[in-house]
């Protein structure tokens, strides 16, 4: 099921904290929603559930939500890892959940065995931890078995297990087909995890593609050549009007390049490499590059 | 709308406050029916069937089911799981018209339970304490209400207190505000009102639990009182419902 979030904007008092905000999220991947703190993420999902009222709107597979029936079967969201009555077993607020897709007491149980939580299937959740919490939430948001997913930091307070368990099943969940969207503040698991990103900062869109063209942004990318024959390349490319700086004895680095150009370049030339390897930013990098100055709350200098 | 009401019934009922309180409402209607039976000659020869089924609509024993009248907006905004229900049912009206429905079935449910305490109270009480005669005892004032106004009565209060927790969205207030208004305010205004020598009279005439309670106890000087207090009620409903579709959740 394809999204298209179209013109949302949300404004709370004098604090303009969504503006004209416009992403399409893609059937059969895993979309990352990322943004600094403040950055109006969970203020745009809950637009996008049609739980806060602002502008713009949401369209799923070109129909509003609302007309989707059932809603469940739609979506499943999960925003907060502590959305449950405390004193509500687990297993009740499953059954509570189903109520609108008619889902059964075995499907239930399913998906609490899934989510590892069977054993306390009939204890109240007041008493779990962050990461059950979590679970829980998961558990709600995949119950019955929605053509989108929609999760709002579910890794937190995950266990490295647990976060690895969530990305291969993410995963899974995308590849037959359905749409997942998932923002989280932990970028290298968001590296591994997401096919396409969107980005806000200050509640402006940063960034709305794949997850290559984005890394592909930043500054540091270069392609990292080693060969006997370094300096006669350097040369070569210089000639070309390529720079490129040495990094090391045999080896070069050529900011702004492809290895595919480097390469034939080389090979025209009769240039032995020994290594021709692309240096790509960390997800980590590109995203403090492209949303520094949007950061709401900014942060002390370390001494 | 089934699953709405699916949705909210299982909601109610999946919680151990919703039981408790509702024990706690029939101990409370069975001891205050009992008192009248059981404490004194003097007092227990008045009392009739009818007066001894007013005792479930008595605003100590309705405090009780106010307290899971507040839960159904309450908790959902105490514990965050409104988003979760608006996600799973987006059309707003229909949320509302479901917890009202289901709101209205519980008070049904529970008044017949407390006169069904109340059956068994009366049925073991001493010989000849209930009589036929006469209009019998209201615990509430003035005199014994019929069943259905009960029923109605109980809906209403428990009406106000969860159009309350939908305006304010604090289960406490919820429950602290009708009880305070049905049991100080409204006392000290009329105090007040005696105080100002006649100028305070249209806001006396016009209080809400007042005049629920006269159109409950039957009170002749008071006419209207049905209608004031309806007014009452259907508007704090229609605010807390308009409030409830405009906010954010």
């Amino acid at each position: 099921m394809r999204i298209e979030a179209i013109n949302l904007d949300k404004h709370f008092r004098s604090v303009h904290a969504v503006k004209n905000l416009s992403f399409t999220v893609e059937p059969g991947r895993v979309t990352g929603f990322l943004g600094p703190n403040g950055s109006g993420k969970s203020t745009t999902m809950r637009l996008m559930l049609g739980l806060d009222n602002g502008g713009g709107e949401t369209l799923y597979d070109g129909k509003k939500l609302a007309s989707h029936l059932p809603v469940t079967r739609t979506i499943g969201a999960h925003l907060d890892a502590k959305f449950f009555h405390p004193k509500r077993s687990a297993y009740a607020h499953l059954r509570m959940l189903g109520a609108e897709a008619g889902i059964s007491k075995a499907r239930v149980h399913e998906v609490l065995k899934l989510v590892g939580l069977e054993s306390v299937a009939k204890k109240r959740p007041g008493g779990f931890s962050l990461g059950m919490g979590q679970r829980l939430g998961l558990a709600g948001a995949i119950l019955a078995d929605p053509q989108v997913l929609m999760l709002d930091e579910p890794a937190n307070g995950l266990d490295p297990q647990s976060i690895q368990w969530l990305r291969d099943f993410l995963k899974n969940y995308a590849s037959t087909g359905k749409s997942v969207l998932v923002s989280s503040h932990l970028l290298s698991e968001m590296e591994l995890l997401a096919d396409d990103v969107v980005v806000i900062a200050r509640g402006n869109l940063i960034a709305a593609e794949s997850m290559p063209a984005f890394l592909s942004r930043a500054t540091g990318s270069a392609v990292v050549v080693r060969s006997p024959e370094s300096e006669k390349l350097a040369e070569v490319l210089s000639a070309q009007g390529i720079s490129s700086t040495t990094d090391g004895a045999r080896t070069i680095v050529i900011p702004g390049q492809t290895t595919d150009r480097i390469g034939e370049i080389a090979f025209t030339n009769g240039i032995a490499l020994s290594e021709l390897s692309p240096r790509t930013a960390s997800l980590e990098q590109v995203f403090l590059e492209l949303t520094e100055s949007g950061q709401e709350y900014r942060l002390g200098e370390t001494s | 709308m089934i699953a709405n009401l699916v949705y909210e019934w299982r909601r109610l009922w999946s919680v151990r406050a919703t039981w408790i309180m509702t024990f706690v409402y029939l101990v409370i209607t069975g001891l205050l029916g009992a008192g009248p039976l059981f404490l004194g000659e003097e007092i227990s020869n008045g009392q009739t069937w009818k007066g001894l089924y007013s005792t479930n609509a008595n605003f100590l024993c309705l405090v009780m089911i106010s307290v899971v009248a507040s839960q159904f907006f309450g908790h959902e905004y105490r514990y965050g799981t409104i988003r979760l229900t608006l996600t799973e049912f987006p059309k707003r009206e229909r949320v509302v018209l479901a917890k009202t429905l289901v709101l209205a079935v519980y008070v049904t449910i529970a008044t017949f339970l407390g006169w069904a305490v109340l059956g068994v109270i009366g049925s073991i009480a001493p010989e000849g304490s209930i009589g036929t005669e006469g209009p019998g005892i209201s615990i509430n004032g003035g005199e014994p209400s019929e069943l259905w106004q009960v029923l109605v009565f109980g809906f209403a209060y428990c009406l106000i207190a969860m159009s309350l927790t939908m305006i304010t969205r604090n289960l406490a207030l919820g429950i602290v505000l009708p009880l305070l208004t049905f049991s100080v305010i409204e006392g000290l205004i009329s105090l007040f009102a005696q105080l100002a020598n006649g100028k305070m009279d249209w806001i006396v005439d016009a209080l809400p639990f007042a005049n629920g309670s006269a159109w409950l106890t039957n009170v002749a000087e008071s006419p209207n009182a049905g209608l004031i207090f309806a007014a009452w009620v259907v508007g704090a409903y229609l605010i807390g419902a308009t409030m409830f579709f405009k906010r954010d959740a």
